[in-house]
């Protein structure tokens, strides 16, 4: 079912968009969410990088069908989106607010969401078992989910985008605010469905992210589309700033003694309240890397990370000058 | 993480590609253990107390108030014109948008479910909840009213399932009120209070044929002309009902000029479903916007 409108696709298999968007603008009253967009996401993992507000959550939810686009036309897998629910058999949508209904079980909400994706009862209790065990969320699948961590929480949320097996995902921010372990093993599950032949749409405002999940990104600024391609052509611009990460962390004296002695470290600043550090680095995916190491090694738990965007703001405003 | 199994494949087959009646029933179901986890059932069911708790305050100050008079305040003033709105109001407007506030639509709207039928599930859940809570709590003040009174039996069973079935009706024409008037309106609870007071309240009360656009009127007729509500009193005998609800028996004892039962019944159940259908299709065209960083 899943497959069929996509193999009506004409074009050879490696040109062939899943997602296409033609011409599309967004409109919230007077603020514009995206600006004339033409793109077209081929199949594979897709980074869509862009700093908040740059239009990377509109961009999601037209492609599900939840927005109407003001001008333009969307397809996902060759078929318009707006109100076409059969299409949402294919498509699974991990969104970026942290809602849940808090006094489920976590396999009560994935139970929930095969059943309302259509699956008959065994199928989905099958598919809830398995989808628990992809994403590692087994052993706390009979706890309430608002008794869940962060990273619990983001597991589960995108077990439910999965658990109706879809062909096409849309990862709004899934790591975001989560401490580095969890980051690590929500890579590795994002990693494993696009092995699994998944196609997968991943945003992000962190492209040390999005770079380790794929090669391939979509650059958005301010609604409209910067940059596309591989990301190699921009990780040169992305070095010649310094990058900013913010570490959550109670002992953050302790960590900042520990970080200062890091040759890509180049500067640490402890922030207001005292629980949290901005780390200035500019190797920061030697820095990303070696992060969860140290939680392991020091026991020096890191409640949050994440990248100041001040400092893609400043690639973005680099890219727009050019 | 990395030796965890193979995420599910569906079988296409199993999901096939039109209206799923399993996701509409689980859809359903949903809704309904949504309620259940929720407080407003609690608090529905403390406002509907009062009527049995009122009755039986006054059953115990005033003994020769007759069980008639009692019930026609309680179960037929008190009752349709202040509770099941309010009941319906508070339920009806929070289907879609608690949702929506607690940005958990989300999780619905990405399912192979068409929005209108999204609403008419969720509709009917809410109803259910509503017509619940109102059968068993007029069957409670009407038990409160007539228990160990000496005309209790048959008579008043009969009674209490005809204004239960009345109750019923009243609340699901105000829940599709309501419901409607939820994706029309911003401040559905200020809105629909000043429609409870004006409408059901103000323009009901006068023997205008503006009272023809209320529920509580076709409510009021069906009760008027399926329970009798003639009391004696020292005076003689009295239409509590008539003079209360502004029916002139006087000139037309038999109320030619109000419509007939069948007629209450079926514009009830028409405008109800008029009005579902509109909603049902206001929804299919509604963006649910979801806060973002894009949309502050």
């Amino acid at each position: 079912m899943c497959s069929e409108p996509f193999g009506k696709i004409a074009g050879p298999a490696e040109v062939r968009p899943i997602v296409a968007f033609h011409e599309v603008s967004k409109w919230y009253g007077n603020v514009i969410g995206l600006n004339k967009l033409t793109i077209q996401i081929p199949a594979g993992v897709t980074g869509l990088l862009g700093p908040n507000g740059a239009g990377k959550s509109t961009l999601l939810q037209l492609a599900t069908g939840q927005l109407y686009p003001s001008q333009g036309t969307v397809r996902v897998l060759g078929q318009p989106v707006w109100n076409n629910p059969s299409l949402n058999r294919c498509i699974g949508l991990c969104p970026e607010q942290d809602a849940f209904y808090e006094w489920m079980t976590g396999w009560d909400f994935l139970y929930t969401s095969a059943r309302l994706g259509g699956l008959s009862r065994p199928d989905a209790r099958d598919a809830t078992g398995r989808t628990l065990d992809a994403v590692g969320m087994t052993t706390h699948k009979g706890r309430a989910i608002r008794g869940y961590s962060k990273g619990m929480r983001q597991r589960i949320k995108i077990a439910q985008a999965l658990v109706h097996g879809p062909q096409v995902l849309f990862l709004d921010e899934p790591m975001a605010g989560t401490d580095p372990v969890a980051r690590r093993a929500l890579m590795d599950i994002i990693q494993r469905l696009g092995s699994e032949g998944k196609s997968v749409v991943v945003s992000s405002h962190v492209l040390h992210e999005v770079q380790s999940l794929t090669p391939n990104i979509i650059l958005l600024n301010r609604g409209r589309l910067l940059a596309e391609g591989q990301v190699r052509q921009i990780r040169d611009l992305i070095d010649k700033h310094p990058h900013h990460i913010v570490l959550v962390c109670d002992a953050s004296r302790k960590l900042a003694s520990r970080l200062v002695s890091w040759d890509d470290v180049e500067g640490i600043r402890m922030l207001p309240g005292g629980k949290a550090l901005m780390v200035e680095t500019r190797s920061p995916d030697a820095f990303y890397g070696r992060l969860p190491q140290l939680s392991f090694e020091d026991g020096t738990e890191i409640k949050e990370v994440y990248s100041d965007d001040d400092n893609l703001e400043a690639v973005f405003k680099y890219l727009v000058n050019k | 993480m990395n030796s965890a199994p193979a995420l599910a494949q569906i079988d296409p087959s199993s999901t096939g590609r039109g209206l799923s009646l399993t996701a509409l029933w689980t859809l359903y179901s949903f809704s309904l253990r949504q309620h259940r986890h929720g407080k407003r059932w609690i608090i529905m069911a403390a406002l509907m107390l009062l009527p049995a708790g009122l009755a039986l305050l006054v059953r115990n100050t005033a003994h020769n108030v007759p069980g008639v008079a009692l019930e026609f305040v309680f179960a037929f003033m008190f009752i349709p014109q202040a509770l099941l709105p309010l009941v319906a109001l508070i339920y009806a407007s929070g289907m879609i948008q608690d949702e929506q506030e607690e940005q958990t639509i989300t999780y619905l709207l990405i399912r192979p479910i068409p929005k209108w039928a999204l609403y008419v599930m969720k509709l009917l859940a809410t109803l259910t909840v509503a017509v619940v809570l109102t059968v068993v709590f007029t069957s409670l003040t009407y038990a409160v009213i007539y228990w160990g009174a000496d005309n209790h039996g048959q008579n008043i069973l009969l009674r209490c399932l005809k204004a239960s079935s009345i109750h019923a009706t009243a609340v699901a024409a105000y829940c599709c009120l309501f419901g409607l008037m939820s994706l029309m309106a911003k401040r559905i609870l200020i809105v629909g209070i000043l429609y409870i007071a004006i409408f059901e309240g103000l323009f009901a009360n006068l023997a205008f044929g503006i009272r023809l656009l209320t529920v509580i009127y076709y409510t009021r007729l069906i009760a008027y002309r399926t329970l009798p509500f003639i009391v004696s009193t020292p005076f003689g005998t009295q239409d509590f009902a008539a003079e209360a609800w502004q029916l002139d028996v006087r000139n037309d004892p038999k109320l030619l000029e109000h419509p007939q039962f069948g007629t209450c019944l079926i514009v009830l159940f028409v405008s109800s479903l008029v009005l579902t259908a509109l909603a049902a299709f206001i929804c299919s065209r509604r963006e649910f916007y979801v806060k973002t960083a894009e949309k502050g």
